[in-house]
């Protein structure tokens, strides 16, 4: 059997950080094959390295048997190899067809562009999806103005028009329905049978059992087994991805009798639907599941920084809404981002300042006395045993866990009921992440409800009573007492409750 | 309404009817202006802002904006007069001079591509900066207007060849490369750029070069206008062309064009800028005061982008 992708000992690193440690990936020519692993298992960074958007730190990658190094996408391109990406290079003002074949447009004799042949190419390849698209899906319409699932059917056309030999497929169905998944599979094994290898990478196990013919599973930068779909259990590859079970160490659990602090019943929202969850006051409740399954979109929807478009919000009891953060922070929500850099710097001000930016809008005064705020911001501060020389130092001066301190006690400073995480210990060293996670159990402890979505799993399983997981954007499943694992909660994040 | 709106239209559409309705009103204010020498002495006087409005198209498409074209048409204005009289008036001066100021024009287009998509400086800074550069360097070449262009370049450019006045010929040109650029990949790569630049970048499309292109282009149609306006006054001014840069802007966004980039196209350009000279015409006709025509032309535009912003909304 001939082998499409063979890469051996692969390495990446990112400055300090290790993001795969031992890729290999073997994948025969006209196979579909299946890369799985949790979040951070290195199975994006192993794909990106194939598809030429990375270059390896070391190791050895043969694509047809050929020893190859991509300087650039386009140079993988030009070998065969395609990947897609979820919607991001479409180009929304630009018509169907012109997206298709961006960059590899036909050409008439004189070398203007062939609308015809174009037009006609795009045509045969749109009715490969036949009737699981509806009628504005056309070559000529405007991509903008399709639905979610057409836009991905399209970045999957375009993906396909440069006749690439191997695919790397990562997270290909996420926008479609079930009908375009069922079409979508019946065309992955039409190329199958021309001989074109696929790569696999989805969020449902389910449909890593019903299309692929042999599993990859990675784990912490690393290749852990390689296996055939025939011959396993989705049990036995979630074993796989977890390796040992981890059992954290419980906190006293809060039990669920007194009355909820926060209900949400039922909402849906720029891509989470249907959620409910309820929070008792002193709880830690988790958000789990890969990254990019609604966590963060519910978590800004609750904190009304985007709408909610159904379902009911109720604080201790009581009916409310969040249209805007402002209402949300009047209320005594807070919400901390993970994404410093665009959420939370005031770039190139005082750490002062940064720290005072949640609670002048809280306190709505025109004037806050420095004399007045200064202590209390600063008590605020050491609490997290953030490390700064003088307040009036530039935020930049700071490491980025430092930073994240000084954010995270610009929320603690409005006094917050209910606290919003998310991600919070995105790039921060351990030492903060232990203060941080020792301040909000101290939190908990007070009575201060807090929803926590972490991409690791360990933060969840350590510090959270209960983890709510999510899979394409609903919960599939909660987790408490004895299912808190790492085994279920992988399960549960490839949509097997 | 909203079937004839959610149709598929081309968004000059507006431009064009907008056009038809002032052609109307001038018909009936100004004397004589169907008449054959009136309609080339208006052309004369649009040109230059067609061609620098289409040049600014191409670059607006791809997301950026081009503030320096008054100014390399200054550049190229003074650079073109001043080798046609060092060199004494002869054909092959004027061919000399003419060549000499389309590459400088060429220059400064590449000098603010490089500076804008190699360097990756801010689009609407760095013209404007470049901008205030070419003008300081127009004064350096020709601190003072004057200078006396060969008799055979203006009497070319306000005659006729083979019986079709020059500038209507140099329309014609215009429109038709604008017709064959629009069949081109080129364009389609521009809108690209200018629609989703990251996902270009995923599709393998030449970013950089394509942006620095685009610059080059609005620079040489810069220094097209520069030649033409060179044959209207007759004369190198240093000052000349001031207003092409907002004018040309202006042109582009009520031609259909989205300022934001990714929308849009350069036959629309050539419409806007008809129009803003036809909304002139109709002031000055009117006999309302100089001062109104810029006070209209600027509540016009500004309902002509409200417009985009309503239409994009629905």
């Amino acid at each position: 059997m001939n082998m499409a992708i063979e890469a051996k000992s692969l390495t990446k690193t990112f400055g300090s950080v290790r993001a795969l440690t031992e890729g290999r990936l073997r994948v025969a020519e006209g196979e579909i094959h299946a890369l799985l692993g949790a979040n951070g298992c290195g199975k994006s960074t192993l794909s990106k390295i194939i598809a030429g958007t990375h270059a390896p730190s070391s190791g050895s990658l043969r694509i047809n048997g050929q020893e190859v190094s991509f300087a650039s996408p386009r140079a993988a391109e030009d070998a065969g190899v395609a990947l897609f990406y979820q919607e991001l290079s479409l180009i929304p003002q630009l018509s169907v067809e012109a997206n298709i074949f961006l960059g590899r447009e036909p050409r008439t004799a004189v070398g203007a562009i062939d609308r015809k042949a174009m037009r006609a190419m795009a045509q045969k390849l749109i009715d490969r999806f036949g009737e699981a698209v509806g009628p504005g899906l056309r070559p000529e319409a405007r991509v903008s103005d399709l639905q979610p699932g057409e836009r991905q059917i399209v970045e999957i056309l375009k993906v396909y028009a440069k006749n690439p030999r191997i695919v790397i497929m990562d997270e290909a169905t996420a926008a479609l329905d079930s009908r375009q998944v069922a079409v979508f599979f019946d065309f992955l094994r039409e190329k199958r049978g021309e001989g074109v290898s696929t790569v696999f990478i989805s969020h449902r196990l389910a449909e890593v059992f019903a299309i692929c013919d042999r599993i990859t599973v990675m784990r912490n930068g690393e290749t852990v087994a390689e296996m055939t779909v025939a011959d396993t259990t989705q049990e036995e590859v979630v074993r796989m991805m977890v390796g040992d079970i981890h059992r954290p160490q419980k906190r006293a659990a809060k039990t669920g009798t007194a009355t909820p602090i926060f209900e949400v019943r039922n909402i849906t929202g720029a891509r989470f639907h249907d959620v409910s969850l309820s929070l008792a006051p002193g709880e830690i409740l988790g958000l789990g599941g890969l990254q990019g399954q609604g966590q963060s979109a519910l978590l800004r929807g609750l904190f009304g920084i985007t709408p909610l478009t159904a379902g009911t919000l109720h604080l201790e009891g009581r009916a409310c809404r969040m249209r805007r953060p402002a209402q949300a922070m009047a209320e005594g929500l807070a919400y901390v981002s993970g994404d410093r850099v665009s959420d939370s710097v005031l770039q190139g001000r005082s750490i002062y300042e940064n720290l005072l930016a949640a609670l002048v809008m809280r306190e709505g005064k025109l004037w806050l006395s420095p004399r007045q705020m200064a202590p209390r911001l600063s008590a605020e501060a050491a609490s997290l045993k953030t490390k700064y020389a003088q307040l009036s130092d530039a935020i930049n001066t700071l490491s980025g866990g430092n930073q994240q301190k000084v954010f995270i006690a610009r929320w603690l400073a409005t006094q917050p009921r209910i606290l919003l995480l998310d991600d919070p210990t995105k790039g921060i060293d351990l030492g903060a992440k232990a203060d941080l996670f020792a301040l909000i159990r101290d939190l908990a402890d007070k009575g201060v409800g807090i929803i926590l979505y972490s991409s690791e799993e360990s933060e969840l399983l350590d510090n959270c009573d209960r983890i709510a997981v999510f899979n394409g954007g609903a919960v599939v499943t909660e987790l408490s007492g004895a299912t808190l694992d790492s085994f279920h909660l992988t399960r549960a994040a490839f949509g097997e409750s | 309404m909203r079937a004839l709106l959610k149709m598929e239209r081309p968004a000059w559409l507006l431009a064009a009817a907008a056009l038809v309705v002032l052609v109307v009103i001038n018909g009936l204010v100004q004397k004589g202006f169907f008449a054959p020498m009136v309609l080339q002495s208006n052309l004369t006087t649009f040109l230059p802002l067609v061609l620098v409005a289409i040049g600014q198209t191409y670059v607006i498409l791809a997301g950026d904006i081009d503030l320096s074209v008054g100014a390399v048409a200054a550049l190229v204005n003074v650079i073109t007069v001043s080798v046609m009289a060092a060199l004494g008036g002869s054909a092959g001066a004027i061919a000399a001079g003419m060549a000499a100021g389309i590459l400088v024009a060429v220059a400064c287009g590449l000098l603010n591509g490089l500076l804008i998509a190699v360097l990756r400086l801010q689009p609407m800074v760095t013209t404007f900066g470049t901008g205030i550069i070419f003008s300081a360097l127009a004064l350096w070449v020709l601190p003072q207007a004057g200078l006396v262009v060969p008799d055979a370049y203006w009497s070319t450019y306000g005659g006729a060849i083979l019986d079709v006045p020059t500038v209507l010929w140099i329309l014609l040109l215009a429109g038709l490369f604008v017709f064959v650029l629009a069949r081109l990949p080129f364009q389609s790569w521009l809108k690209a750029v200018g629609g989703n630049r990251s996902g270009a970048f995923q599709s393998g499309l030449p970013l950089t070069g394509i942006r620095i292109k685009a610059f080059v282009l609005s620079a040489i149609f810069a220094g097209l206008a520069a030649l033409c306006l060179t044959g209207e006054t007759a004369t190198g001014d240093p000052l000349m062309g001031q207003s092409l840069g907002m004018g040309s802007i202006s042109a582009v966004a009520l031609g259909g064009t989205l300022l934001s980039g990714g929308v849009g196209g350069a036959m629309g350009s050539i419409l806007g800028a008809l129009l803003l000279g036809m909304i002139g015409n109709v002031i000055y006709f009117a006999g309302l005061p100089y001062e109104y025509q810029t006070l209209v032309q600027g509540l016009i535009v500004l309902a002509a982008l409200a417009g985009g912003v309503v239409l994009a909304r629905r």
